[in-house]
């Protein structure tokens, strides 16, 4: 008998992608974000989710994707990592599925660093390709603190430009 | 009692961890009275009630070298040995540092340390008794009169007189002949036990020496006749004497305890004392340890921390609801605004209101603890730091009974213990130097705390040499913190808070040179973290002062909404200093940071959101808060006010969310997520910003990178 695994599919941009079904809490609609400073540019800001604050990542920009505005099926995933909720921005969440284990393969090498370091496999399912994330790569950014530092200095030069140019401007 | 017995013996040792806590800086407080007190009887009383105290404890929960070792060394101070060759109060910070290590590896559960230099102390100790006078177990079997009981079995002793129970003093005479003569107390032990209770013995319980006469308090109801018979037991007693303790010569003594004391059983030697026992002796355990204040011990309940955070959760859950049902009655007063319903939902609200800021501020007062707390550990640690330092300081406190919040008072222990390191070690100067300097040859280290307004300021001040401020910035050039340029630019106070910069404090050298350093840079992200502020005052030559300020409380702030680029934040209410209105024009650009003319004050501004395109030429309205960053005003420009409201504060998940900008967030009555500034972030980024070479530098802080990237774009592409 083969082992199956339990997977959340959900879309972003043209791509389906897909998380253990035992990491998800809940799926919610959109709400308010309110965004925080400093933060990087996929960190959307942070929601309330029933009195609990949870921040939010938009996984458009997480992989690179063009950002669009979102739509009726736009929606948060509510994972839990860790003892902690983390909310993922996804075009549209679906459908359940239970991909033998046999159909998943590891990722290919090139996969190993950069964005898609937190792909843990590729499954085929009915002729689609599954993209499987690891939570713990996805969330727990190793080595962003670093990213951050030198994302929030582009922005301060982006932004003394920007008023550099609004002085001159005048 | 439907715990197991191991949850029980856990949640007992850890009580006996916490109460040995107590009982060590209490050692440590005898010790310093003794030592400038040499031969205070009381004192060595004292500390050797605390020693017994640990020992019964120590025992219970199945600690057997600590309460052996606190057995030798209560044996050897009962000898009322006050040698001069030995320094009891040596001896006595000695066994509390053992005892300190020993404690420590039993809770981490790892091997104790070695406990040999301090048995060696406590042999030397009793085998040197000073005066001539014998040992109090020689006294002549006859006497009934000569033996003398400590202070806490007088204690027990009047304690049961005062309850009405008749107190017997039984003096057993063994056997010389008998084989048995260790057996000899506990069988007359055992057969008295049968009768009454057991107040005091001698020897004592557990006690492994041979005896030739045999002491017993016994509380019981019994007539004396029974009592010796019950003790002649053949071949082991050969006589017994009893006598009734006269009630009314104990009574005096009988005020303290108050609670029944049980039977004082410890047996150091019996490592399977069983959590069963322990918990029949932990009851006078804590009552010896509060000795001074005896009669509140029993008042006080221990509560984990945890549970009290629950309640605090709890009620702030409430405020948000009750913010909700305000919003929900102000849409129903617009929309029926004739409606006689409305007064009685106000009033109901009132009273809620009412109601629920009590319960807060009740529940807050559970959290706050007197710095007394912290400040107890510092007589000991000032005393070690200045022997070794060879310098002589005296610590004055004031203020101990400031009450602080519990997490906080714990976060600063450690930045204080630095500050107070510090200034003995660098800002006391040595005794020569202070007479050639016309000062007491005594340095003087100060910690006060006080209430102010919505805060709570711990200051610690010393009479010593002071910064000097030319060396800190000559060192931070240096060391390229600083150019020579800004150097000549910066005021004082602006190159004292250079002492916190990570970079500045670590070199070895800047130490021995400025005489502040090491670490300083951790003392203020304590502070920040905890949302406070550190401030240094100082005089050369009188000496320096490091003012910490701490908010009161981290869960509940009344704080100030405004609107930055249409995005709601809030801040502490009490860090606004003014509000104040300007139009857009009044802005001035000066060396290329914004400032406000307010009054006859110039003060420099933070534009917190975007800067608009056509600033100098706009009529357009802004707020300008201002606020007081250390030793200097900063006004914030912010689009729109949003009124007051009390927060909830919650912490932000700091993994995800990487900014030291935001304190925290808070959720409004409608639902909506408001961040909550971080005033010494803000004030230390403006602080740190250096002017470019054109442009403002403080604006769009509060721009998030997703902004930044939008607005930055246009300037990117050609």
């Amino acid at each position: 008998m083969n082992r199956e695994l339990h997977i959340v599919g959900f879309q972003v941009g043209r791509e389906t992608y897909g998380v253990p079904i035992t990491s998800l809490h809940e799926i919610v609609r959109v709400p308010e974000i309110t965004s925080v400073p400093d933060a990087p540019d996929y960190m959307e800001g942070v929601i309330n989710l029933r009195g609990k604050i949870v921040s939010v990542i938009d996984l458009r920009k997480r992989f690179g994707e063009r950002s669009v505005a979102p739509s009726r099926r736009t929606r948060i995933l509510v994972v839990e990592h860790r003892g902690r909720l983390n909310g993922l921005i996804v075009d549209s969440a679906t459908e359940v599925l239970k991909i033998p284990a046999p159909d998943v393969e590891p990722p290919p090498i090139d996969f190993q660093d950069g964005r898609l370091n937190c792909v843990t496999g590729l499954a085929k399912y009915g002729g689609r390709l599954i993209v499987l994330l690891d939570m713990a790569r996805l969330l727990e950014f190793s080595g962003l603190r670093q990213e951050v530092g030198t994302a929030g200095e582009a922005g301060t030069r982006a932004g003394q430009a920007e008023a550099h140019s609004a002085a001159a401007g005048k | 009692m439907t715990q197991s017995s191991d949850e029980r013996g856990a949640e007992l040792r850890e009580l006996f961890f916490e109460t040995a806590q107590e009982l060590l800086q209490s050692l440590n407080e005898e010790a310093l009275k003794l030592e400038k007190q040499p031969g205070d009887v009381e004192t060595v009383r004292s500390i050797r009630r605390i020693v017994h105290t640990l020992k019964g404890d120590a025992a219970a929960c199945g600690y057997r070298e600590l309460s052996e070792l606190a057995h030798e060394l209560e044996d050897a101070l009962a000898l009322e040995t006050v040698s001069p060759e030995i320094s009891l109060a040596e001896v006595a910070f000695k066994a509390a540092d053992t005892f300190a290590a020993m404690l420590a590896a039993a809770r981490r559960k790892v091997k104790p340390p070695s406990s040999e230099p301090l048995r060696k102390i406590i042999r030397e100790l009793a085998q040197n008794p000073a005066s001539g006078k014998s040992r109090k177990r020689k006294a002549p079997a006859e006497s009934v009169a000569r033996v003398r009981w400590t202070e806490y079995e007088e204690l027990v002793i009047g304690k049961a007189a005062s309850q009405g129970k008749r107190v017997y003093h039984i003096v057993a005479v063994v056997d010389p002949h008998c084989a048995m003569p260790i057996a000899a107390r506990q069988l007359v032990q055992n057969a008295i036990a049968a009768i009454g209770e057991v107040l005091a013995s001698r020897p004592e319980a557990g006690s492994t020496q041979a005896a030739k006469r045999l002491d017993f308090v016994l509380a019981s109801n019994v007539p004396a006749e029974q009592i010796t018979a019950k003790c002649r037991i053949p071949t082991v007693i050969t006589d017994v004497k009893v006598e009734l303790l006269k009630r009314a010569q104990r009574t005096r003594k009988s005020a303290a305890a108050s609670t029944p004391v049980p039977v004082e059983d410890a047996q150091p030697a019996s490592p399977s004392a069983s959590p069963e026992t322990g918990v029949v002796d932990s009851p006078p355990a804590l009552e010896t340890t509060a000795i001074p204040g005896v009669a509140a011990a029993e008042n006080i309940l221990r509560v984990e921390a945890e549970r009290i955070d629950n309640v605090l959760n709890l009620v702030g859950e409430l405020i948000i609801g009750k913010s909700m049902l305000q919003q929900a009655l102000n849409e129903f007063s617009r929309h029926f605004p004739k409606d006689a319903t409305r007064g009685r939902f106000a009033d109901a609200m009132a009273f809620q209101a009412r109601v629920l800021n009590d319960l807060q501020r009740s529940v807050m007062k559970i959290r706050m603890v007197p710095v007394e707390q912290l400040f107890r550990r510092f007589p000991r640690m000032v005393r070690d730091v200045a022997k070794m330092c060879g310098k002589e300081v005296d610590l004055v406190v004031s203020g101990a009974e400031t009450d602080l919040d519990k997490s906080i008072l714990d976060a600063i222990a450690e930045p204080l213990t630095h500050l107070v390191r510090n200034a003995i070690s660098h800002g006391i100067e040595s005794a020569e130097e202070r007479a050639r300097l016309g000062k007491p040859a005594r340095g003087t280290i100060r910690l006060d705390a006080y209430h102010h307004g919505n805060q709570v300021i711990v200051e610690i001040s010393d009479d010593g040499q002071g910064i000097d401020v030319a060396r800190v910035k000559a060192k931070a050039q240096q060391q390229g913190l600083l150019t020579a340029e800004e150097a000549g630019r910066l005021s004082e106070a602006a190159v004292l808070e250079l002492v916190f910069r990570p970079g500045f404090s670590t070199a070895e050298e800047i130490t021995e040179i400025s005489g502040r350093g090491v670490g300083l840079d951790v003392v203020q992200s304590v502070l920040h973290r905890l949302k406070g502020t550190v401030a240094i005052d100082t005089h050369p030559g009188q000496g320096t002062t490091f003012r910490l300020k701490l908010p009161l409380t981290l869960a509940i702030i009344k704080a100030l909404l405004f609107r930055v680029d249409q995005r709601l934040y809030a801040m502490p209410l009490n860090a606004v200093a003014e509000i104040t209105r300007a139009r857009e024009s009044a802005v001035h650009q000066v060396d290329n940071y914004e400032v406000l003319q307010l009054r006859n004050q110039v003060v420099p501004l933070v534009r917190l959101g975007r800067r608009p395109e056509d600033a100098h030429h706009s009529n357009r309205k802004l707020f300008v808060l201002v606020i007081h960053a250390e030793k200097r005003k900063l006004g914030l420009i912010v689009d729109a006010l949003e009124g007051e409201e009390e927060l909830v504060i919650k912490a932000l998940d700091d993994q995800t969310v990487a900014t030291d900008l935001v304190s925290g967030a808070s959720i409004l009555g409608d639902g909506r997520v408001v961040l909550i500034l971080n005033l010494a972030a803000i004030v230390e980024r403006f602080a740190r910003s250096r002017p470019a070479e054109s442009g403002a530098v403080s604006s769009g802080m509060l721009l998030s990178n997703a902004d930044r990237a939008r607005g930055a774009l246009p300037e990117v592409q050609p």
